[in-house]
């Protein structure tokens, strides 16, 4: 079974070296104990550019589909057996990242 | 058997449908065809056989559910007694910190009380509609995030079980403070569950004080179920109360569970401290002989763990029957910005402002207490006593 950890924040790329460190660390132990699947911080959603080729002719957007204050900074893919696991990884990856995080299954 | 079924298939929709469908089918059957020897292990069979024939109708109706929905139970059969441990996981699945608080009563008194949607709708006082579509959408997250159907493992036990706790304590209140216009102020169902469920944890954790203390607590509030309402049906208070009415077992059975947790000289927490609080008040057979010091003593020991206006509230009580009413009024009025859509703030300053015969006053804030009282017997009660109000 695999979860969706979104990091919440109102800022990218603005973890400090300290917490780096933390993500890194933590990282490790999540490809030690098999939970890896995939983790990257994204760029702000001012970089994104949003594709609807629904009618035949992509057409391009610049910006966010959706604006917030708060959005996606970054992300994990975890491994986990059950949603018990995956809140207890996904308290230690906020713990880590200092920043709030969101669970959410795959379907 | 809800619980057995969820076990066995992983999914509580189908195991709810199945267990509906093979009492159906007995009424149909067991007229005709004699009531079977074993009632319910047939039922169990039918149920079983029920759940499998509805996971082949849905695989074959949608090709992509073909990942089958069962999780084998690889467990040999189960001796009786099994059954409770059902009902925990049952209990732990759905007070699962994952879900609101309002589900998890609501999941709690569907899936493991057996109560049906209306009756938990009139209990929230919500439309019917919208509380199932609450446990449906419940359901579907258990299933799509697989919550995991077990008792937790014993580091996390502790937390969990306070979770529970908490819900059981709303349903008993729910059941003890019964809302709503058309509801029995006393709701025994409700009540009656909600002690069943915390035999149950009790007797998971026999050495867990909070589970002990909140067991002892509902024991001696249901012991005064009967005498807390009048024939008319309004409310009684503790020192009108006519205490032979009292059900003597469940005092005893309550301040046994208390001396036993003082004997375990651990510092108590919130359940131990109010279970201990009502057998005080169930330790005597006339009002007067009420141990007020020692009361007030309990609520400021529980003010330090829980520093709420309500407990704030309570502990003014006491002390008027200890330092007067003036003192207690003081204490009350403190408490305005915080209470004042709380109906007991209002009856509290009613009874202590006709204490003290300032009675236009009194009338007031009982007028306002009657605005926001919820339940039938205490209106009645309060209604009564404004009318009285020289």
């Amino acid at each position: 079974m695999q979860y969706l950890v979104s990091v919440i924040d109102d800022k990218t790329n603005s973890g400090t070296p300290d917490e780096m460190i933390a993500i890194n660390a933590f990282n490790d132990r999540l490809v030690a104990d098999g939970n890896w699947v995939f983790a990257g911080g994204l760029s702000d959603p001012s970089t994104a550019t949003v594709i609807d080729n629904r009618g035949g002719e992509a057409v391009f957007t610049d910006g966010p589909f959706v604006e917030s204050k708060e959005y996606l900074a970054g992300f994990w893919v975890m491994e986990a057996p059950d949603l018990d696991v995956a809140l207890k990884l996904a308290a230690e990856g906020s713990k880590a990242c200092n920043r709030k995080v969101e669970v959410r299954p795959f379907l | 058997m809800v619980a057995a079924l969820t076990r066995r298939f992983g999914d509580l929709d189908i195991a709810e449908e199945a267990a509906a469908e093979a009492f159906a089918t007995a009424v149909e059957r067991w007229p005709a065809d004699g009531v079977p020897p074993n009632p319910g292990a047939w039922l169990t069979t039918t149920a079983n056989r029920k759940a499998i024939d509805r996971i082949r109708r849905e695989n074959k109706r949608d090709g992509k559910q073909k990942e089958a929905q069962m999780v084998y139970d690889d467990d040999p059969p189960e001796p009786l007694g099994a059954i409770d441990d059902e009902r925990l996981r049952l209990i732990f699945t759905c007070c699962h910190p994952a879900l609101a608080m309002e589900t998890r009563m609501a999941l709690t008194l569907r899936m493991v009380g057996g109560l049906t949607v209306p009756e938990i709708a009139r209990a929230f006082l919500v439309q019917e509609t919208a509380m199932g579509q609450r446990i449906t959408r419940a359901k579907a997250k258990i299933k799509a995030a697989r919550i995991p159907y077990r008792v937790p493992s014993a580091e996390d036990l502790p937390a969990r079980v306070s979770g529970v706790l908490a819900v059981l304590f709303l349903v008993f209140n729910e059941g003890y403070l019964a809302t709503g216009p058309d509801t029995d102020p006393v709701r025994h169902d409700l009540t009656a569950e909600a002690i069943r469920l915390t035999r149950l944890i009790r007797a998971l954790m026999p050495k867990d004080g909070e589970v002990a203390g909140l067991l002892a607590l509902m024991l001696l509030s249901e012991a005064r179920r009967s005498a807390r309402v009048s024939a008319s049906g309004e409310l009684v208070t503790l020192d009108e109360q006519d205490r032979g009415a009292w059900d003597a077992a469940l005092v005893a059975e309550g301040h046994r569970l208390v001396r036993e947790r003082l004997a375990s000289r651990v510092a108590p927490g919130r359940y131990q401290i109010l279970a201990a609080i009502n057998a005080v008040h169930t330790s005597v057979r006339d009002v007067r002989d009420t141990d007020w010091s020692q009361i007030v003593a309990l609520y400021e020991q529980l003010a330090r763990l829980d520093p709420s206006p309500i407990v704030a509230l309570n502990r003014a009580i006491a002390v008027a029957e200890l330092d007067g009413p003036e003192v207690a009024l003081a204490a009350v009025d403190r408490l305005e910005d915080k209470l004042a859509g709380y109906h007991a703030y209002h009856a509290t300053r009613a009874d202590l402002l006709r204490r003290l015969g300032r009675s236009q006053e009194s009338r007031a804030a009982y007028d306002k207490a009657i605005e926001l009282a919820g339940n039938t017997a205490e209106t009645a009660y309060l209604t009564r006593r404004r009318d009285q109000l020289a």
